[in-house]
């Protein structure tokens, strides 16, 4: 089928500018990364007298990149892993079994579409409070991982389709509820189960809000934190703050380009439906 | 026991429910409660009932923050709404209709959505600022340097500024979503109208934008809770107090400085009063976002069924 339109070559343009303009600002950004501040502030469009790594050198020793970066790293690990065991459970209990009031539970799960984090901040900072986890980040972990209503949304759909001779043929076999369903049902969701990891994951780990008002002492705090931390006094720290945006960047776009293709499909695939 | 056994699904169910149920759910209700309170967060709770209510709205400092927090954020839910949504689907018709290099574009157009906030705005300071922008050098390589501005700075285009970041690193997603929409089209709809000779824009308007309608209206919804509760850019860029003459000042940081960031000039009762008031603010936020979500949800239900 030829669907293209006649005159592609005005489309085609917008989309190359757009890219080109993406590009610029990855590539400007990194190329800046490997000049000195005083050559930033002073001579921001020169030519750089040498290529140096002096950033990356201060980015690591002095202002504990990896730390950050670990920080991150271990709030989304345990994030996800608590948001699909969890999730998938859900789904599975409303999708595949029949009871009453199953619609009522699955209409509850879902009224947090609806309520962004910010709207009950101020009562979750109470309660982490009060069970003393506050400035620690299973206070972070539990407040992102409760956010179940998109995943158990996506999964129960999933669950429901499913054809039940799979999970009889499962019970004939002597498999109990619980080995029914982390042997069959979960790898059958897999699919699902991607697109949500990484949906989730870009919001885990570009989360702002609840890091910024959970931790409080610099060794706790993420990325996107620490990044602040910079641009907030760009004279004194433009240097860091470009090789930490750098760092924080750049590693994951790659990432994603290496994997775009199997990442857009499944992003695509658990959109919004009507 | 055997209650249980014969009701395995709540074995499953359980856990689940009871994080999502103390951390997402409870919290909503509970700020409810807290607001009708006069409250510090530490000291002794006060029930006052809703004169924060009648605070909010009488008190000239407060109100005139909400109602500048307020136009800020239907501004940005507004440009998203007229320019970023039509980009959106443009995009995604040609990438559906397999523009040359579709996947390039696809991959290039949702890689912002993988940069964290700051560094967005970072990126920002890079090509609009006054002394180390990119886009001021270029005014003057063009000869146009008396139009060179700190742009960052000038309050008259702060939430313009805000809405330009939000919209290069937001555009992907709804991209995305709608061409996942405009992919489950059938191909005999698709082929019918290609036989009767309906133009490139003609079988975009009459069959690929009614077939997705939900998701248009879907997003829709989406857009303005997002619009509703941003905070980052406004907060990295303008601080605590929303930027000079809080130019991008929106509901969520105005609802984050009066429950925990104090170094406003309002004072006075704000401090003894951080969390009755900022929690009564939230209540106005989830209000605003209820409401209008709840007539989107029932305007599609109803176009949807004829």
């Amino acid at each position: 089928m030829n669907l293209k339109p006649k005159r592609s070559y005005i489309s085609s343009t917008i989309l190359w500018f757009y890219s080109a303009f993406t590009l610029f600002v990855l590539g400007y950004m990194t190329y800046q990364a490997f000049r000195s501040k005083k050559e930033l502030l002073s001579n921001t469009f020169g030519w750089p007298d040498v290529f140096n790594f002096a950033n990356f050198k201060k980015l690591f020793v002095q202002a504990d990149f990896l730390r950050y970066f670990f920080n991150s790293a271990w709030i989304l690990v345990a994030t996800l892993v608590i948001i699909i065991l969890l999730s998938s459970m859900v789904a599975y209990g409303i999708g595949k079994f029949k009871f009453r009031f199953k619609n009522t539970v699955l209409l509850y799960f879902l009224i947090g579409l609806m309520f962004p984090v910010q709207l009950g901040i101020v009562p979750i900072f109470l309660l982490i409070r009060d069970v003393g986890l506050l400035n620690s980040q299973w206070g972070v972990i539990i407040v992102l991982a409760s956010g179940l209503s998109m995943p158990v949304f996506l999964l129960t759909t999933f669950f429901e389709k499913l054809p039940n001779d799979l999970y009889e043929s499962a019970k004939i076999d002597g498999a109990g509820e619980w080995t029914t369903f982390m042997r069959v049902m979960f790898p059958l969701a897999s699919p699902v189960i991607f697109s949500i990891c990484i949906i989730m994951s870009v919001q885990i780990w570009n989360q702002f809000f609840v890091p910024l008002i959970m931790l409080q002492s610099e060794a706790k705090k993420t990325l996107p934190l620490m990044i602040m931390k910079f641009t907030n006094n760009l004279m004194y720290n433009i240097d860091l703050a470009m090789v930490g945006s750098v760092m924080a960047t750049v590693p994951i776009l790659i990432l994603f380009f290496l994997f775009s293709g199997k990442v857009l499909e499944g992003v695509a695939s658990g959109g919004v439906k009507g | 026991m055997t209650w249980f056994k014969k009701r395995p699904f709540l074995w499953f169910i359980l856990p689940g429910f009871i994080l999502y149920s103390v951390f997402s759910v409870y919290p909503i209700f509970s700020a409810f409660q807290i607001s009708l309170n006069q409250w510090d967060g530490i000291g002794v709770k006060k029930f006052i009932g809703l004169d924060n209510y009648v605070e909010l709205f009488s008190n000239k400092e407060l109100f005139s923050q909400l109602t500048g927090a307020f136009k800020h954020s239907v501004f940005l839910f507004l440009l998203n709404t007229f320019a970023v949504l039509p980009a959106q689907l443009y995009i995604a018709y040609l990438l559906y209709s397999g523009i040359k290099g579709h996947r390039f574009f696809q991959a290039m157009i949702f890689s912002p959505q993988f940069i964290a906030t700051p560094v967005i705005v970072f990126m920002g300071t890079l090509i609009f600022d006054g002394n180390i922008g990119v886009f001021n050098k270029l005014l003057e390589a063009v000869g146009l340097g008396e139009w060179a501005r700190p742009w960052m700075g000038l309050p008259d285009f702060g939430m313009f500024i805000v809405w330009i970041m939000v919209a290069w690193s937001g555009i992907g997603v709804g991209m995305i979503f709608f061409l996942g929409a405009m992919k489950m089209i059938s191909n005999e709809v698709m082929e019918a109208a290609l036989l009767e000779g309906a133009s490139y824009w003609r079988r975009f308007f009459s069959i690929v934008l009614p077939q997705i309608k939900t998701t248009v209206l879907n997003m829709l919804i989406l857009t303005y809770i997002f619009a509703m509760t941003m905070f980052d850019y406004s907060f990295i860029l303008g601080g605590v107090s929303g930027g000079i003459n809080r130019s991008v000042d929106v509901m969520a940081l105005f609802f984050y400085r009066i429950a925990f960031g104090d170094n406003s000039a309002v004072g006075g009762t704000m401090n003894v009063n951080a969390m009755g008031m900022g929690t009564t603010i939230a209540c106005v936020m989830f209000a605003v976002i209820f409401l209008v979500a709840v007539i989107q949800v029932i305007t599609t239900y109803r176009r949807t069924e004829d």
